[in-house]
């Protein structure tokens, strides 16, 4: 009998249109936590690393974890987890909205899907009637159709994951979109659900998780809430501007990724900012569910050529369509942002590639007529016109969906794709924040901030303001978040709650609240030292299927590394990842090429 | 001497009545430090706000020259730790739903 986990996995093999229910190992349940741990323990077991991300051998894994869809506040986020065609290596991408809770009560815990369906279909699992439907009448359709269609064919309180025609057409930043906003966006995950050829998962149920200690657990997260709640009334910035209040922050540090990565301040950065966004289009604040922060926006373009309603942009957004294309007009940038959530594209890799694509036709590196049109820095048209061109690979979207690193190889100017392990960097200079170099380099998932995001310390004082611009002290502190945000993503929270509680008073991170969480929901006798175990466990895990998939080096684009920032606080800095990473290895218990050590393997009960 | 402050998100609901942007220039005495300047704007000079001047992190006794840029914004990013001293904000009136 289990307790915050239902410890049941239902795995869909579309090749044969079958589906089973298993249950997971008591064991292992416990060992991994749940959500990104699970997945990737499964994924680690069951697929080669050297298997082709889009051929039917790849699997297509959806992970709540043991606080998903529970009374804990930000309860409600799921992974998905497969190999990426993107980096070649790990995909593991995060999204809340309503379908992670949606989706546990379906009793299920995690969802694989394998093989290759004949023809396009959708899955329909509401409780343990799951259903394997045609989908052909939904192929080609955008994200908001296909969702508003299937919710009429199946239920109107179902809950919709689906692709758009980026992941049919297999563009290598296709997303997977729920609830029409909400995404696990990075690393291609909608392109391996497209090359399976499943449009959608819709999900339904009743089954909440038992709690171990209900009155325990409501007790904890009434707490909780009333903590966040109160720094809400006191003027949270996420809460009254979202991400979106984060650019000004980045320039004023010199890191706002500006002109493809060419400087870090970007003038115009007060015309896209969250306040410029609040005061001109922004119609309500929209929480995932059972979220107190509310972080996420409605918005609205009321008239003009980018006339239309969506949510967003987030921060990440506006830096890489915004600020990374030079373009500085917020109702261009913000119907670039509609239209990928539109057709299922990952904002990142999107705006970046269409960056990198901007300085290579400015410096005459890609001849117009290869492109079709002119594609200059600050040209708002252009960019939706790219993306559009992305999503449906038509002319040169088709060069554009293969993301920057293929395309800069492609054109010969190879130092012109700001990546590692070939995917697109977030929006923080790591040249203005040394941290984040490091991070980015070793990065499982490839370049990344939700893989250990020490820009909480580095830009955001969170607990403390650390200096961004030096190396020194760096590795360790790159470890503990990396194992701090894998318990985070295993545990079914979200980090922007979680970040809070995994520091103790003497802002050393242990966190102490997650593992008081996961012992009133699992009953298992969690100690902080143990979950943050569990966390380095599955990095461990993650990193050895990043390794044998032959993701070997940890590096950063030459950019990086010798190109330093032309101007702004950072002025002159370039990433000293050579004086970080040895010392990484070491805290890691790695040899000196990146291998986790057998004693090391030994300790966390992988050998 | 001249100096800039500037007050990011949250914090713009410090500036002066009429200020523009997010940005204003003060007339300061020589010497007067980091913390002299914000002093008056009533920002909280603790761990729950960052401070950097010219984009750089500094401690707070240090000495301001010609030109300088002191920015400041919230700390408290849904990552912040509950009860630390912010004012209560003004521009918190939009419904939590």
């Amino acid at each position: 009998m289990y307790y915050g986990w239902h410890g049941r996995i239902l795995r869909v093999d579309l090749t044969r249109r079958q589906v089973q229910a298993e249950t997971i190992d008591p064991q292992r349940a416990k060992d991994y936590l749940g959500g990104r741990g699970w997945a990737i323990r499964y994924l680690y077991d069951e697929v080669d690393p050297l298997v082709d991300p889009l051929s039917p051998q790849n699997k297509l894994i959806f992970a709540t974890g043991p606080l998903t869809a529970t009374p804990a506040p930000t309860g409600n986020r799921y992974m998905v987890i497969t190999k990426s065609p993107l980096t070649g290596a790990l995909a593991h991408s995060n999204s809340g909205g309503d379908f992670p809770t949606w989706m546990k009560r379906t009793g299920f815990d995690m969802f694989i899907f394998e093989g290759r369906a004949s023809e396009p279909v959708y899955v329909w699992i509401n409780e343990d009637r799951v259903e394997i439907r045609p989908a052909a009448h939904l192929w080609g359709k955008d994200v908001h159709e296909t969702t508003d269609l299937l919710l009429a064919e199946t239920d109107p309180e179902a809950r919709v994951a689906c692709i758009g025609p980026a992941g049919e057409r297999l563009a290598l930043m296709a997303a997977i979109m729920n609830d029409k906003h909400r995404a696990a966006a990075r690393s291609g995950v909608g392109a391996v659900m497209g090359s399976k050829n499943l449009k959608a998962v819709v999900v339904m149920g009743r089954k909440d998780p038992r709690m171990f200690d209900e009155a325990g657990m409501r007790e904890l997260s009434v707490t909780i809430s009333k903590e966040v709640g109160a720094d809400v009334k006191k003027g949270s910035n996420l809460r009254i501007y979202g991400t979106a209040y984060v650019p000004q922050v980045t320039n004023t540090l010199g890191i706002l990724p500006t002109y493809n990565w060419q400087t870090g301040v970007f003038e115009h950065v007060s015309q896209i900012d969250g306040v410029a966004l609040r005061e001109k289009y922004l119609v309500r604040h929209k929480p995932c569910y059972r979220c107190p922060i509310a972080c996420g926006r409605v918005t609205r373009i009321p008239d003009g050529k980018y006339a239309g309603e969506g949510e967003g942009p987030e921060y990440e957004t506006i830096a890489s369509l915004g600020s990374a294309c030079g373009v500085s007009d917020l109702a261009a940038l913000t119907k670039a942002n509609y239209l990928c959530n539109e057709l299922g594209l990952d904002t990142i890799s999107a705006g970046m590639t269409v960056a990198a694509a901007m300085e290579m036709y400015e410096k005459g590196y890609i001849p117009e007529e290869h492109i079709g049109q002119p594609l200059r820095f600050g040209d708002g048209d252009a960019l939706i016109e790219m993306i559009r061109k992305m999503a449906y690979r038509e002319g040169f979207g088709n060069e554009l969906a293969e993301g920057s690193y293929r395309l800069a190889e492609k054109y010969g100017h190879p130092e012109i794709a700001v990546t590692a392990r070939k995917q697109e960097f977030p929006g923080y200079d790591p040249r203005g924040s040394q941290g984040m170099g490091l991070l980015y380099a070793t990065s499982n998932k490839g370049a990344s901030h939700m893989e250990g995001d020490v820009a909480y310390e580095e830009v955001f004082g969170v607990p403390v303001k650390i200096d961004p611009l030096t190396s020194e002290d760096k590795a360790e502190l790159v470890k503990r978040f990396q194992d701090a945000f894998a318990l985070i993503d295993a545990s079914g929270l979200c980090v922007f709650l979680a970040v809070r509680y995994v520091f103790t008073k003497e802002r050393m991170i242990l966190p102490t609240r997650l593992a008081q969480l996961m012992k009133l929901t699992t009953g298992i006798d969690y100690t902080p030292e143990e979950v943050l175990k569990a966390g380095e466990r599955i990095y461990n895990l993650e990193r050895l299927f990043v390794l044998k998939a032959g993701s070997t080096e940890d590096t950063l684009p030459p950019r990086m590394l010798y190109e330093p920032l032309p101007e702004g606080p950072a002025k002159g800095k370039v990433v000293e990842l050579d004086k970080m990473l040895p010392a990484y290895y070491q805290y890691r218990g790695w040899d000196a090429k990146g291998w986790p050590t057998p004693q090391k393997l030994q300790e966390l009960g992988l050998a | 001497m001249r100096v800039r402050v500037k007050l990011i998100a949250t914090y713009r609901q410090h500036l002066p009545p009429g200020a523009r942007g997010d940005t204003v220039e003060l007339e300061v005495a020589a010497g007067s430090t980091v913390a002299d300047v914000l002093q008056p704007f009533g920002i909280p000079l603790d761990d729950s706000s960052v401070i950097v001047l010219n984009g750089r992190t500094v401690s707070l006794d240090t000495p301001l020259q010609e030109g300088d840029t002191v920015a400041a914004f919230s700390a408290i990013a849904g990552g912040g730790e509950a009860g630390k001293g912010m004012p209560d904000s003004s521009v918190l009136e939009s419904p939590i739903l």
